[in-house]
């Protein structure tokens, strides 16, 4: 498919592109711009592309009105244990999964597999009253300790398993013949060639975290404790009136670092998570 | 710590291996035991926050637990009859299918149409391929709001068409038109993801069948049809079987955007068992519509996979 | 094979024990001897909110070394009465929780709550009589009050009087003086300022098609209501009910006279020339917005009527120092306390719904628009509807109403398939 266009095919193209990059640009710069709207101007039609009166007082009362500085670093913090915990647990049962040999494994990973088929909605309410029992509601440990070991981590296996399926064993069997043990050989070995997987499998693993909104709002309840998402719904007066443009800003400030760091690192980002594996 | 005691079962293994092994104790023993060592932190952590939490929420489902009062009753198969008999079912999984399957005709269609526009020797595609992709890293909520304040009726969006001399509906008023915009806000949020797996397996098609395709004379067209879509198809499986579990989790969107009106048409499933469960405090009910949803999605995931030796084109 | 089955039994028994824990949770928890740590969930993250509770809350454990902290936890509005469920469900209950006029029923009815008349009526100086006896019904069950209705907010009309005038219409306040303040003239009056301004003419806040229980405050005055004082029969088919939306669809979708479904307009950002909500969103106007004005809802074909928004204060029976949280609201609502709530809460006080008081602490209201819609409002209202079970069947109302917001809307029939709907979740 990748053969030479004609310069009116090109442009034909580009065309098109340029049309289908309108709902994937216009919200962001929609909600950056209104951010900086007073209230009035944001719902003014037609809508205005440029603030005509731009003014920062939404992104100060932020953080006049939330911990909103807190809560952003609880976001990170989670989404970054949640990152490292998930790469550790779902590169070494992935690994075991593709390259170890032992009895009941197929049983095993239907069992793992099965935990993909189970949405977390359907097990909210008991992991609510098992983290009672442990005294862990309104601490971020259901937070971190569901997605690593529960049911978010099972993608990040799969995507592990076919990763070392598709990877040469020789280098491995020759790591074993040189008397390397099991560890050893995953560490050394296999590891350091999973690279592209381990990305793809920080990134998914690191938005699935950022994302997360249904978990905070059933475990979390004081606001220091709070994270991004649930945040974002807090930005109303004290009768649930909302207060757009501070929400807005509040949302752009969710948004943007993210953002820049994507575009940064996006030849990293697209092009790892295209090794997922994933291929089939 | 769980991963510390592998760490140090494994770095212990070879001196052990140094040892003069007991009859049992062989190498494929202990490969077995490292196995079990690699896969136990995840297998532990599905037994405890996947499985027993299932077995919870069928207990649960036979039980009248009203939560205010403090009471927890059993009454056996109370909640399926429930089930069977609520005026709602039917309404409830026809916006479930509604929205399954648009999700997915509408993301992998936009996915493989956007991955092949990129896919063509042209400048400055990664400068649309980052754009197509970043609502991915926006989050949800945020992304979610924003679309709400969009699809008023005195929105943005309709502000643009405007521009354009259409006149707009009532998005998210219209039953039609908010299942719609369900659908549309959830793909531009995640269809660069899809469009991204989509271009590495279309990249992964060599060439050269191309080149003898152009000399038969076939066309663009058959060439697609006949070439790439065969050749990606396990991309297709996989990226569908996700896309449609993912379509079933879907709350927040509904959550902002609609709360599963107007009249019921975008109460889908989840929504219905979050109403149920948290809105209505009828988790015994919530629990039972929890086993509905494990049903469909497990009987979905089986019927894909079958489908699977009918049309991928090749199994790695 | 042994093995395994070994393991399965143990597995078994395991999750046994695990089951059993978690049917019996919240039951057996030991009555509290050491100092009691006080939570009370709150929809309000208002700043203003917090600081006179903490104040409040400070002086309080002065007197009292038992009580060691006193903690107020704002849930989100949206979601608050579901985010409190789900923590008694999870055993993680609070001690006081804020309870909306809408989950009152429930709440009350379920044995949830503990009653507070002898803790009240023997709080040093409390003055129990003083509590307005309308007020407190909705609290009561069985001659017991379960909650402290800490506020009783009216319904009244805020003008942005600029706008009206701009417009060439008269205010509100002219109508008034001329007995000519009737929905017919004030929807005659937003019609009209929309079709000469652009801006939204009457907005009722809060509805946005969704929130219909915010409708009450149109209906009432036609004499409709949601449904019959004893809970057991549908009121949407009524043909009050039927003038009253026939007169609201007209009003909408011909006469323009309030922004239509899925339009946003806020008043208080100066989108709008009129809009019903409850007095305490005077904060919401800014200084040097524009000239405004409050004055009572317009009259229906039944004449004057107000209609009331209530939140009380309960302490959950399953807190382990439910006394001292019991001990902690007399002191809240005592008549000192009280009266520092005013200012953000009209209290069910009768000796402080004066005029004068509340003008103290309401400084952008003026003592004739207090006494027109706040006291005299607070002595007459209707509750905004409130049933057991309101969660579910506020959700099939608004289902139900749904096909109304059509131009074409054949508003007999889709209040007839309301009654339809949940008539049999009312007979139950």
């Amino acid at each position: 498919m990748s053969r030479n266009l004609s310069p009116r095919a090109k442009l034909v193209l580009y065309g098109v592109l340029l049309v289908l990059a309108i709902p994937f640009v216009f919200p962001t710069w929609w909600m950056v711009t209104s951010s900086l709207k007073p209230v009035a101007d944001i719902f003014a039609f037609p809508p205005q592309l440029l603030p005509a009166h731009p003014q920062l007082d939404a992104y100060q009362r932020v953080f006049e009105l939330q911990p909103f500085g807190r809560q952003y670093l609880n976001s990170l913090y989670i989404a970054l244990v949640v990152t490292v915990g998930t790469l550790a647990v779902s590169a070494l049962s992935g690994y075991a999964f593709a390259r170890i040999r032992f009895r009941g494994q197929n049983v095993l990973f239907l069992v793992v597999l099965a935990g993909l088929l189970i949405p977390s909605e359907v097990t909210i309410v008991p992991l609510f009253q098992m983290f009672f029992k442990l005294g862990l509601i309104d601490t971020h440990w259901p937070l971190i300790l569901v997605p690593i070991l529960g049911a978010p981590s099972v993608l990040a296996t799969f995507i592990m398993r076919q990763f070392f399926i598709s990877l040469p064993g020789e280098l491995e069997e020759a790591a074993r013949v040189d008397g390397l043990g099991r560890f050893a050989t995953f560490w050394k070995v296999a590891l350091p060639l999973s690279r592209p997987a381990l990305g793809a499998v920080a990134i998914f693993t690191f938005l699935h975290s950022w994302n997360l909104y249904l978990e905070p709002i059933v475990f979390l309840s004081t606001p220091e404790k709070f994270t991004l998402p649930q945040a974002l719904t807090q930005f109303v007066d004290a009768y649930g009136g909302p207060m757009w443009n501070v929400q807005l800003a509040a949302a752009s400030l969710t948004a943007l670092p993210v953002l820049v760091v994507f575009v940064i690192a996006q030849k990293q980002f697209v092009e790892g998570l295209a090794h997922t594996g994933l291929k089939g | 710590m769980s991963q510390t005691d592998i760490r140090v079962g494994g770095a212990q293994a070879p001196p052990t291996a140094a040892r003069p092994p007991r009859p049992w104790w062989t190498s494929r023993r202990r490969d077995q035991l490292a196995g079990y060592l690699f896969i136990a932190p995840q297998l532990i952590g599905s037994l405890l926050f996947v499985f027993l939490p299932l077995v919870l929420v069928v207990w649960y489902s036979l039980h009248e637990w009203n939560v205010l009062a403090g009471t927890f009753d059993f009454v056996g198969p109370d909640n399926y009859s429930a089930l069977a008999d609520d005026p709602n079912l039917g309404s409830m999984l026809r916006a479930t299918g509604l929205f399954s399957v648009g999700l997915v005709v509408f993301n992998l269609a936009l996915a493989l149409l956007l991955a092949v526009l990129l896919n063509q020797r042209l400048r400055g595609t990664i400068v649309f391929r980052t754009i197509f992709f970043s609502p991915v890293v926006v989050s949800l909520v945020a992304w979610t709001i924003v679309w709400g304040f969009l699809l008023q009726d005195n929105g943005g969006v309709n502000g643009l068409l405007d521009t354009i001399g259409v006149d707009g509906p009532n998005w998210l008023r219209g039953e039609g038109t908010a299942m719609f915009s369900v659908i549309i806000v959830q793909v531009f949020k995640n269809v660069g993801l899809n469009m991204v797996l989509f271009l590495a397996a279309l990249q992964g098609v060599p060439a050269e069948l191309y080149e003898a395709a152009e000399v038969d004379g076939a066309s663009r067209m058959r060439q697609f049809w006949r070439i790439t879509v065969p050749l990606i198809s396990p991309t297709i499986l996989l990226t569908s079987i996700i896309t449609v579990v993912g379509s079933l989790q879907v709350f927040a969107q509904i959550a902002v955007l609609t709360q599963g009106g107007p009249g019921t048409s975008t109460t889908v499933l989840v929504y219905y068992l979050y109403q149920q469960a948290f809105q209505f405090h009828h988790f015994g009910y919530g629990a039972t519509l929890s086993i509905l949803l494990f049903g469909i999605v497990l009987a979905l995931t089986v019927l894909q996979w079958q489908m699977r030796k009918r049309w991928v084109f090749h199994e790695s | 094979m042994v093995k395994r089955g070994k393991g399965l039994r143990i597995g078994a028994a395991a999750l046994a024990g695990v089951l059993a824990l978690s049917a019996c949770g919240g039951g057996g928890d030991e009555g509290g001897d050491g100092p009691a740590n006080l939570r009370m969930t709150v929809w309000s993250a208002n700043e203003a909110h917090l600081k006179l509770l903490n104040d409040i809350a400070d002086e309080y454990r002065q007197n009292h070394p038992d009580v060691s902290g006193i903690t107020f936890d704002p849930l989100p509005f949206d979601t608050y009465t579901t985010t409190l469920t789900t923590q008694i469900a999870g055993g993680n209950a609070p001690d006081l929780a804020w309870i909306f006029e809408n989950s009152a029923p429930d709440f009350v009815a379920s044995g949830a709550l503990l009653p507070l008349d002898d803790t009240l009526k023997k709080a040093e100086g409390y003055q129990y009589d003083d509590l307005s006896p309308a007020t407190l019904k909705l609290w009561q069950d069985g001659g017991k009050l379960y909650a402290y209705p800490f506020s009783t907010s009216p319904f009244g009309v805020f003008v942005n009087t600029d706008m009206l005038k701009k417009a060439g219409q008269k205010t509100p306040a002219e109508l008034i003086a001329a007995g000519q303040w009737t929905w017919d003239a004030a929807l005659a009056a937003a019609s009209a300022t929309q079709k000469a301004t652009g801006k939204a003419g009457l907005v009722i806040r809060d509805f946005d098609y969704k929130g219909w229980d915010n409708l009450s405050t149109f209906w009432t005055g036609w004499g409709a209501e949601a449904w019959s004082a004893d809970g057991k029969s549908c009121g949407f088919a009524a043909p009050e009910m039927v003038d009253a939306m026939t007169t609201l669809h007209k009003a909408i979708f011909t006469d323009k006279a309030l922004p239509g479904p899925g339009t946003t307009a806020d008043f208080f950002a100066g989108d709008a020339a009129m809009t019903i909500t409850q007095i305490s969103r005077a904060s919401l106007l800014k200084d040097n917005g524009f000239a405004w004005d409050l004055v009572p809802l317009p009259a229906g074909p039944k004449g004057n009527y107000a209609v009331v928004g209530q939140a009380g204060i309960g302490v959950l029976k399953k807190s382990k120092h439910a006394d001292a949280a019991a001990d902690f609201l007399a002191f809240l609502s005592n008549p000192t306390n009280s009266a520092k709530l005013a200012q953000f809460f009209p209290p069910p006080r009768q000796s402080q719904l004066t005029a004068e008081t509340l003008a103290k602490t309401n400084p952008k209201l003026k003592p004739e628009q207090l006494q027109k819609v706040v006291i005299d409002g607070i002595t007459s209202g209707v509750v905004k509807p409130n049933h057991a079970g309101q969660a579910e069947l506020s959700q099939q109302v608004r289902a139900g109403l749904d096909p109304l917001w059509k131009p074409d809307a054949d508003v007999k029939a889709v209040l007839d398939g309301v009654c339809a709907k949940i008539q049999p979740m009312l007979a139950k």
